[in-house]
This record gives C-alpha cells, structure tokens and sequence, in this order.
C-alpha cells in the first residue's frame, strides 16, 4: 500500500526548552487504522499538532500523500480532518449553523453543506439538539458536535486525539461504528487515545512513543506477541509491560 | 459524499472573506455590547461635555459651529476607541472558546481569518460613527462642506477604527492571550488627554501640555476633523490627520497580517 503519511527524523524543541520530539520516523498506509499510543507527555499531541501544521517542526521531514503541509497547507486541509483534544466550537452559535458553516469554509455550496450537515447530525444523534446553541451542550455532546465538524468535508485522512474522551458508552459505540464505517471506505484514522481497548478493538496498526521517541511501530498482534510470546495478552498488559522494560533499559 | 476538494472549482474567490465578515458582522449584532457601550460612551461625553461647559462656545474662537462642533470629534474618536476594545471582538471569543483553531484548521487563507474581524468591526464603528454623525447634525453639529465634511468624518473614523483594531487583533495573536486586546485602547486613552481635546491651543496655558499635543497623533485627528465640522482649524491639519492615519492604518494592518504566521493556537 502506498505510504499516506511519512515522518523522517522529526524534532521539536519547544521555547521553554522541553523537547517533545528526538527524531521521530513514523510511516502509515492508505486506509490504516492506526493508533498512536504513548504515556502523558510522550510528544503524541505534538506529533499530531505538527502533522496538522498547528506547530512548526524544528527540522525533519514530513509529507503527506506526497506533499509538505507546510508549503501545500490549503491542499492539505481539504483531505484532513482534526478532532482535537480540546472542544473547537463555537458556543453562541447553533449545532446546525455551526455545522453548515463549517462545510462552507471547506468550499462546499450552501445546500450540500446543508445536507451532509444533516446527516451528520443524525449519525451523532445531535437531531433534537440542531437548534441549540452549543454553549449549552452537555461535555458528550459537545465531543460528538467537535467529532462531526471534523467530518463535514469528508476527509481522507482523520485525525482523532482522544476522541470518546467525556461520552457515555452507546453514544462511544456510535462513534466508533461511524469511524470504522468511514474507514472501510479507505479514509485513514490517525487515533491518538490512553483508552487502549479501544484502540486493540478498532486500530490495525500502532506506533508507541515514549520520551519523543518511537519504541515500536507496526501491527497490534506483532506489538502483543513481541512483549508476550504467547499473545494472550491484552493491548493494555502489552503496553505497560514494554513501557516498564523502556523504564528499566533507560535507568 | 465527495471530498471537499472536489468543490474547489466551485468555491469562488472571496467566498470565504464574505463568509467570515458576515460572520463576525452577525456575531457583533447578537452581541452588541462592545460597539453599543462605545457608541453610549460618545453619546454620553458629547452631551455632559457640550452641557457643562458648552457655554463657551459663544466665544469667537469656537467660530460659528459652537462648542458643540468643536467637542464632536472625540466622540468620534472615542466611539472607535470602545469599539475597537475587544477588537476583533469576534477574533477575542474565537480564542477564549478555542473555536479559532477549528477556523485555523480549515482551508481558509490565515489573513482572511485576521482581516475579516478586523472589517467587521471597523464596519460596525462606521454605522454607529454614522448614527452619530446624524444625531450630532440633528442637535446642531456644523458640516462647513456639506456631505464631504460627512464623508471626510467616516474616512477619518474608518483609519482611526482600523488603526485600533489591526493593533490590538496583532497583540493577540502573537501573545496568544485574548486579555492582551484592551492593550492598544489602553496606550491610546491617555493621549486623548494629552491634546486639544476640550479647549483649542490657543486656551491651553500649560507648556508641556502644548508641547505634548503637537506630538499627539491625536491632535491632527481632532484638529483635521474640526476643520471639517466648524472649520476652527486650518486644511492643513486634515491634510496632515489623514496621512499619519493612513500610516498608522497601514503599519497597523500590516502587524495584524503578518501576525497571521505567527499565530499561537
């Protein structure tokens, strides 16, 4: 398969001298659903917000599907889709504006915008909610609302950092039935997540970043039957099992 | 469903700009306390001033517009200053909601997403500067030149507001920090006291405050104005308000554009 996102020898240094990433080369197909897995402070967020040209690498290389973000940003932005950890909406305006809105920054016409806002409306079952201002969602509504803004331009490529982070578990389900419903359709899922079962429930392929660099990167069952022979292990044993022998290795 | 760059052929030019002024116009008239608190704030110093100490304006220096015509260009000047405040106001809740990376991320051109708060709210200081100007006329405000004394007047107030805005949407932008808007308004406020704002040079006996104003930007502004309204000042105070207001406009725009690259999100 054709390698969708491709890092070589990526570092970052933020200004207060923390250094997140130490030359991180990562390489994720089309149509993977991948998982990038890794303890608070790993440098996956930052990973991610350098993909999405949120913040500026300091050296390294970076293309996506074949092209730099940096110097192509627009082109980028068409096939990308981002859900943050933090809510990205706005609170005075109402689910359906926000939604058609967002189409419409994404050159979609008013009336195709309109109707793939509706449909996401009611594949986040945010229906009774369309007319309401988002300010005054609940924290799992609002995660659904943040979630669907990222898809109303149907993206290639999703970006998803914690995203079931605050929703209860049918509205969780949903999500991931629509998320593997777009995947089966060749988008690719970039999940970042500390939920590990949901990541070995719907993620093929992970990447382990610990201290801004990456341990292991490749197919779950490989990862599980590397730290246990016999792979009986669930994902979470797996990852704190290697996370403690990378402890061990650095002291 | 397509991808959204299938529709890229669609997507006209300027569509986005449109999309994101009318959004931050619409915003500004849901929530119009920042533009209706400056236009209430000018309203309330024209009429006090005008009221308690008006009666100067019999003297020959204050010519025949009185000291109505004369005091009317810091409303003017301090409508802009308070809606300007939070400027881009839309730009400021943007930030706070952390909705302005969700804009950043979008395929919109990063000077659109500064520029058009900033037109947005330099717009809204134009209609309420308009409304003033008519209420000012209602009460007996001179225009010596008719229409182009009004026109002049927005020109003046469209470079005043825009100077305000493109300061105070850059400072944000850099700083990250949305509390950083009120800055600029803040610098501003004393050099209104710092000039010929309630008496002409001629009633003013301190030096050092004769020697400030002719340094204060604001002077020109006001002094340019007045010729407009009942000509108590000579043209070449317009003359010389609009140039440092077209520079002030320009490096003004052109710190909140090259902001844009250095957006912290």
């Amino acid at each position: 398969m054709e390698a969708k996102i491709q890092i070589k020898n990526l570092y970052k240094t933020y200004s207060n001298g923390t250094q997140a990433l130490k030359g991180v080369d990562l390489e994720i197909k089309n149509g993977e659903f991948f998982a990038l897995l890794g303890p608070n402070g790993a440098g996956k967020s930052t990973l991610v917000k350098i993909i999405t040209t949120i913040v500026h690498k300091d050296s390294g290389e970076l293309s996506i599907w074949g092209s730099n973000p940096e110097t192509n940003f627009f082109q980028i932005q068409k096939i990308i889709g981002v859900a943050l950890q933090e809510n990205e909406i706005d609170p005075g305006e109402t689910v359906e504006n926000l939604m058609v809105f967002q189409g419409r920054l994404f050159g979609i016409p008013r009336e195709e915008a309109a109707k793939r806002a509706n449909l996401l409306i009611e594949a986040f079952q945010l229906t009774g909610l369309r007319r309401k201002k988002a300010g005054v969602l609940s924290g799992g509504n609002k995660r659904r609302l943040h979630c669907a803004l990222a898809l109303v331009h149907n993206p290639r490529i999703l970006f998803l950092d914690e995203p079931t982070a605050g929703m209860d578990p049918e509205a969780r389900s949903e999500f991931w039935k629509i998320i593997g419903d777009m995947n089966k359709n060749g988008v690719t899922i970039f999940l970042t997540t500390q939920y590990l079962e949901e990541a070995e429930k719907h993620a093929s392929t992970m990447a382990l970043i610990s201290g801004g660099r990456i341990h292991y990167s490749g197919t779950i069952s490989n990862f599980k039957s590397m730290v246990n022979k016999d792979n009986k292990c669930s994902l979470e044993e797996s990852y704190l099992q290697y996370l403690d022998i990378i402890s061990k290795n650095k002291s | 469903m397509k991808p959204a760059s299938d529709f890229s052929k669609q997507n006209k030019l300027n569509t986005e700009n449109l999309l994101m002024i009318k959004r931050g116009i619409v915003k500004l008239t849901r929530q119009p306390s920042a533009p209706l608190t400056g236009f209430g704030m000018s309203l309330f110093f024209l009429l006090v001033y005008n009221a308690g100490i008006g009666g100067i304006g019999s003297m020959e220096i204050f010519g025949a517009g009185g000291y109505l015509s004369f005091v009317f260009p810091i409303a003017i000047i301090s409508l802009a200053m308070g809606s300007s405040a939070g400027a881009g106001q839309t730009l400021n809740a943007d930030m706070q909601s952390g909705y302005f990376r969700r804009l950043y991320l979008s395929p919109v051109p990063r000077w659109i997403l500064v520029a058009s708060p900033i037109l947005a709210d330099t717009l809204t200081s134009l209609f309420f500067t308009a409304i003033l100007i008519l209420i000012g006329a209602l009460c007996g405000v001179v225009f010596q030149f008719g229409i182009f004394s009004v026109m002049g007047v927005l020109l003046m107030s469209l470079f005043w507001s825009l100077t305000l805005c493109g300061f105070s949407a850059g400072i944000m932008l850099r700083t990250g920090q949305y509390q950083t808007a009120a800055v600029i308004t803040n610098a501003v406020f004393p050099l209104i006291f710092l000039s010929t704002t309630f008496l002409p040079r001629e009633l003013i006996t301190a030096e050092w405050l004769l020697t400030a104003s002719w340094a204060n930007p604001v002077t020109y502004i006001l002094e340019g104005t007045r010729y407009l309204l009942g000509g108590t000042s000579p043209a070449g105070f317009f003359y010389a308000g609009l140039i440092i207001l077209a520079f002030t406009t320009i490096v003004s725009l052109s710190f909140a554009l090259t902001s844009a690259k250095k957006i912290k999100v």
